[in-house]
């Protein structure tokens, strides 16, 4: 457990150099056995006060309960929790529904995006960061003095480099549990344990009476619940307790992890899968096919950066910027049905919809002329035509 | 899929084939030169039309088509019926239905009436091949699908052939509700059209795959798939199956899931499907590595140089930005 014994020659590197060099250090602190740990083994190895930094993203008030004994109890000198919900919500994860960001065919990234808030914020207050496991990463040039709290900017983030934040993906131990949870269930042949669940009740506990809902989304994110406008964390926060009431966004996966190994888990992500549902149903009026197309082609490489913990990369901030506009006419409402377990779409309505019943009927119309058909085919089928052709040697 | 495989039968033949309907009829006469006669081109319905013609196109490029659909003036059911009455056919006594519907093994849509506002929710009593999940059993029930190599091959433990599989899975998943969507979709002809899909045994086939696949392929493999997948979709839907691009997809496909062999247990409960066990012989997930204790083949320290290599990239281009 203890670094100075590990076998990998990449130990030869700074890390060791800073031995009682630094004077404080923050630590990204979730109150569980290894960030616990982490506390006194700084304090020990590298003669340092350590600052606990918690964020606040609707992990639950369980969760911070007492944080700040424990926090105390392990060495540290402070412990500082900040509220990151509608940061968390309304710049990363409102982001990733908008671009129908879904991890090998499951998993809404709810890990994945709570990463980089929280180390954006380290950063944006303390100017360093620390992991919860043993590994570090440090400054690639030199250690800075820490900057006061509060007087560091955004761009300051990229001085230090932008990885941790992949580091953060890596580290299976840094427990965020936001508003969703995450299970280990080491054997993909066992079905989890009902009791095991925490934000969904079992679908077979489910009322036994559907619940309609309505979404009110403005270019491609959501803005109201049956009418009423919400705040982009309370919104979320209001949809978990309706999800989870009915047994909504239970996910049971095995995943391909950055660092190679498969792992299996189940999460629950109740007021997210509903989120997904809406914002889909409606582009399906908005969006056309080519569209369609591409944006579904970009979201899965959207989803795998984000997983790699690449959220501050050029790459995923170029596919926001493609995503934000493509989204902008997707303004309308979306009706679900919530029951036992599932999500199923009952009215889709919008101001943009390229949807048009008088052509879609099956009646002859102006705009749509059956004639043109008999064109459209033979040049369409053209190629398929003349390869054929090759093939029969004509 | 319907499609080709009834122009390639009707192709290779050589019947007359007449079939009549109130609203279609496809009339096949192989000589020489080949005439085919095909109708029902009316709006989004042009797209059968072009999976047909297209698989005909393919296999003989000399083909020639002819539609009435697309010269008579003919434009509704009623006239249909009364041209039917003016020449003496006999017109089938069939139920109104006031939803158009298509179905084979695999799958039975509705279109039309209410439907076609997408703000209205379907009628309960529209469904056929599927059961309201609010009527769905309250017991879950659990079944368990076999699959060699990438495809399905036995019902809770039983061989069975591939019609005769997914007809036992339509009844399975059509008692649980299972198998429902609704959606309005782009037609390759340019228009919106929203429809209602029932796929009960389908749906239940794509879930186990797609659960034995996240053991047996690795994360390259899953990325890549699923890119192509997308691709695969956009062929079959546009009546492109004979396409040599569609026939390459595939041998890739074929290929990539040699080793996807094992089984899944599903649990079915009122039109929800979840997953509750996946085995495979060939899987690459071993729990002594996804385990959080250190192991001889994971080594957590190798973690710091992966980092750090990981990031490289990063790290040049903050550099470069802060004039490092």
């Amino acid at each position: 457990m203890d670094n100075s014994t590990s076998k990998s020659t990449s130990e030869a590197t700074n890390e060791r150099g800073l031995r009682g060099k630094l004077k404080k250090v923050v630590l990204a602190y979730s109150g569980g056995l290894d960030t616990s740990v982490i506390v006194p083994w700084l304090r020990e190895n590298y003669g340092c006060e350590v600052v606990c930094f918690t964020g606040d993203v609707g992990q639950g008030i369980k969760e911070l309960e007492g944080l700040e004994e424990k926090a105390k109890a392990s060495g540290a000198c402070q412990l500082v929790v900040k509220d990151l919900k509608e940061e968390f919500v309304r710049d990363y994860i409102f982001p990733c529904l908008r671009a129908g960001t879904i991890y090998e065919r499951k998993y809404l990234l709810g890990t994945s995006m709570a990463r980089p808030v929280i180390a954006k914020n380290m950063f944006r207050d303390y100017g360093v960061i620390y992991s919860s496991n043993r590994l570090w990463w440090m400054l690639p040039k030199k250690l800075e003095p820490m900057p006061s709290l509060m007087d560091a900017q955004e761009k300051e983030m990229t001085r230090h480099v932008r990885f941790e934040l992949t580091f953060f993906a890596l580290d299976p131990k840094l427990n965020v549990v936001a508003p969703w949870r995450e299970w280990d269930i080491r054997d993909p042949a066992n079905e989890p344990k009902k009791d095991m669940y925490m934000l969904t009740v079992d679908p077979e506990d489910a009322p036994n009476e559907p619940e309609y809902l309505e979404i009110g989304i403005v270019s491609g994110l959501p803005v109201s619940i049956n009418g009423k406008e919400l705040s982009p964390a309370s919104l979320l926060s209001e949809l978990n307790q309706i999800g989870g009431r009915h047994g909504i966004g239970r996910v049971d996966m095995v995943e391909n992890r950055l660092v190679g190994m498969k792992s299996r888990g189940v999460y629950e992500t109740p007021g997210g899968t509903i989120l997904f549902t809406a914002v889909q149903e409606l582009e399906s009026l908005t969006l056309d096919r080519e569209t369609m197309q591409v944006k579904d082609s970009l979201a899965l490489k959207y989803a795998e950066l984000v997983y790699a913990g690449r959220w501050f990369d050029p790459l995923r901030e170029s596919l926001d910027a493609f995503m934000k506009n493509i989204t902008k006419t997707t303004t309308g409402s979306v009706t679900l049905k919530l029951y036992k377990g599932s999500v199923t779409v009952t009215s889709r309505t919008s101001p943009f919809s390229l949807y048009r019943q008088d052509i879609s009927s099956f009646e002859s119309g102006e705009i749509y002329d059956q004639a043109d058909a008999a064109g459209f085919i033979r040049l369409y089928g053209l190629p398929m035509r003349v390869r054929a052709m090759l093939e029969k040697g004509i | 899929m319907a499609r080709p495989v009834i122009a390639k039968e009707v192709f290779f033949c050589f019947h007359v084939l007449l079939f009549f309907s109130i609203r279609r009829w496809l009339t096949l006469q192989m000589k020489s030169e080949l005439m085919l006669l095909l109708t029902d081109a009316r709006g989004k319905e042009m797209i059968r039309q072009v999976r047909f013609e297209l698989t005909f196109f393919a296999l003989n490029p000399k083909l020639n088509v002819v539609a009435p659909w697309r010269e008579w003036d003919i434009t509704g059911r009623e006239d249909a019926i009364e041209y039917a009455k003016k020449h003496n056919v006999p017109v089938p006594v069939t139920k109104k239905s006031i939803y158009s519907r298509d179905g084979n093994l695999w799958h039975l849509s509705h279109e039309g009436d209410i439907l076609e506002d997408p703000a209205n929710e379907p009628k309960k009593d529209m469904y056929m091949l599927t059961v309201d999940p609010e009527d769905a059993p309250n017991q879950p029930e659990y079944v368990e699908i076999g699959i060699v190599s990438g495809l399905p091959v036995s019902v809770n433990g039983k061989e069975l052939s591939p019609a005769s599989l997914v007809s036992e899975l339509n009844q399975i998943g059509g008692r649980n509700g299972i198998g429902r969507i609704d959606m309005v979709e782009n037609r390759l002809v340019g228009m919106k059209s929203r429809g209602v899909y029932e796929t009960p045994g389908g749906t239940i086939l794509f879930t186990a795959a797609g659960e034995l696949e996240s053991l047996t392929l690795d994360r390259e493999t899953i990325q890549t798939k699923d890119s192509l997948a997308l691709k695969y979709a956009e062929l079959v839907y546009a009546g492109r199956w004979f396409d040599p691009l569609r026939e390459s997809l595939d041998a890739f496909m074929e290929k990539i899931t040699e080793t996807t062999t094992g089984s899944v247990t599903l649990k079915l409960y009122k039109g929800s499907i979840s997953v509750t066990s996946r085995k495979s012989p060939y899987s690459l997930y071993r729990q002594d590595i996804s385990s959080f204790e250190s192991g001889d083949i994971y080594d957590q320290a190798d973690a710091a140089g992966f980092i750090r290599l990981y990031g490289l990239p990063m790290r040049v281009r903050a550099m470069l930005e802060k004039g490092l």
